[in-house]
């Protein structure tokens, strides 16, 4: 990521963040350097700033990212001071994740809760991802292996009481969310009605609840040339099925154009699902990522759904937000396509 | 209210092309993104105004024979959710019956948001 050059922080804003940071960091000072707007995230708002830390044990310059919530966010979406505990806990775990650094939770501050995180160097963007000669089947794995990391944070870990527990398990109320999300088109849009119909029926028995990314897929990890550098968008975290995540990873709506690769249109699901089971603990069960494969496609519909009502219903006028809503016919055919796959497997 | 000439469908297509020959070319990089989701916004608007109705008919008298009724679409896809949540077509070659006709209305969706992969779709069926 780079920064966008122009100035995102107000004056007043500023001085009130530094003083603040000077008491957080036990320091002299600190200048916040303003370096603007990074891209991506239609639910976040990320500045780059570098903090320059005079005394205290984190003396020094370090390029970071200031993450804030938007006006209004989707159903689903944690706070940033959660969002900012879950990346704690998967840090300590030894995820690849950029270590947050200050949690702000006050929202007097800035205007809305935010905290500040090491800034990771290379690319996100699915479609830069994706383009590559060979599939990058290193790559894959690392994503694998990561998963299999962050899913070893279980219910009980202390910071992460927050996390609401799914009832009666993870996919029906999964199902159950989808359906309140849905709304009215539940009612009009038979595809979403038949979709939430066979995702009720079809829901695997409880198994293990872990901590699910829940939005772990290409476009939202950073490369470096070769060298995964960063797993970020956390704010969809929470306790789930540990077959959600992989499901979600390979969906057909993440491949970016690349559907002959089905691990995130990177690689085979081989390579993605032998890195998992290198450090889950756990083996792959592909009925159930299939499962959750569906639920991707549904879970994407309705996010789509609500982004599309953000502007829809004046809260906050975007011709982004708009254009998603007109996203879902080819999401529903994902999800069609998926169906006709799972129910022709023998 | 009467409408005068040129109508909706017409505006908007020459909007686009306009915009697409005169503004597009020119407009700097870091306002490309909104640039491109306007000619996608206009592209989309001027599809469903030239599209209209026209597919409805056939869609419906598909519809029609899953359920066993006749009506127009915006009639009977009401229906159809509500017989899918009643379990009328839980059963497997009821189900498989249901996405055939899915598709089908979904592709007529696909030809006003988004006709590259209606076209990608056209190519591969059976993707």
């Amino acid at each position: 990521m780079s920064g966008g050059g122009k100035a995102a922080l107000d004056p007043d804003r500023k001085a009130a963040l530094e003083s603040w940071l000077t008491g957080q960091a036990g320091a002299r000072s600190v200048t916040v350097i303003d370096e603007g707007r990074l891209s991506g995230g239609a639910i976040s708002l990320n500045l780059a700033v570098t903090l320059e830390i005079d005394g205290g044990p984190l003396s020094g310059s370090h390029p970071c990212v200031l993450r804030t919530g938007s006006a209004s966010g989707v159903s689903a979406s944690l706070g940033k001071a959660e969002e900012a505990a879950v990346l704690r806990a998967v840090f300590a775990a030894g995820a690849t994740v950029p270590e947050p650094l200050f949690i702000g939770a006050d929202p007097a501050m800035l205007g809305a809760p935010f905290y500040i995180m090491r800034r990771a160097t290379g690319v996100a963007a699915g479609f830069r991802i994706v383009k590559s000669e060979e599939p990058r089947r290193e790559l894959a794995r690392e994503l694998g292996r990561q998963l299999g990391l962050i899913h070893r944070v279980r219910p009980g870990v202390a910071g992460l009481e927050f996390l609401a527990r799914p009832e009666p398990t993870a996919a029906l109320q999964a199902v159950g969310d989808f359906r309140r999300w849905a709304g009215r088109y539940a009612a009009s849009d038979p595809v979403l009605a038949y979709g939430l119909r066979w995702l009720e029926r079809n829901a695997p028995p409880p198994g293990d609840l872990v901590l699910c990314h829940r939005d772990y897929r290409t476009g939202n990890y950073m490369v470096d040339g070769d060298r995964l550098t960063a797993i970020i968008d956390w704010e969809f975290a929470g306790w789930s099925d540990p077959m959600e995540d992989l499901g979600w990873f390979c969906a057909a709506c993440w491949r970016f154009g690349r559907n002959d690769r089905e691990a995130g249109g990177i690689a085979d699901r081989a390579d993605l699902y032998a890195g998992y089971e290198e450090t889950a603990g756990r083996r792959v069960d592909p009925a159930a990522v299939a499962y959750w494969e569906a639920a991707a496609c549904m879970r994407w519909a309705v996010i789509a759904i609500q982004q599309a009502d953000r502007h829809i219903s004046g809260t906050e006028p975007s011709l982004e937000l708009a254009l998603t809503g007109r996203m879902l016919p080819e999401i529903e055919m994902d999800l069609l396509r998926h169906l006709d796959a799972v129910e022709a497997a023998p | 209210m009467i409408n005068d000439d040129p109508g909706a469908r017409d505006l908007v297509a020459i909007a686009l092309r306009s915009f697409r020959e005169a503004i597009l070319p020119v407009v700097p990089a870091d306002q490309r993104f909104t640039a491109l989701m306007i000619a996608n916004a206009l592209g989309t608007a001027e599809r469903e105004l030239a599209a209209g109705t026209g597919a409805e008919p056939a869609l419906a008298a598909a519809v029609g024979d899953l359920l066993g009724e006749t009506g127009d679409l915006p009639v009977l896809l009401p229906r159809l959710c509500a017989a899918i949540d009643s379990g009328r077509f839980d059963a497997p070659d009821r189900q498989s019956a249901l996405r055939a006709v899915l598709k089908d209305i979904t592709l007529a969706r696909l030809a006003v948001s988004n006709p590259k992969r209606l076209s990608v779709e056209q190519r591969e069926p059976g993707r």
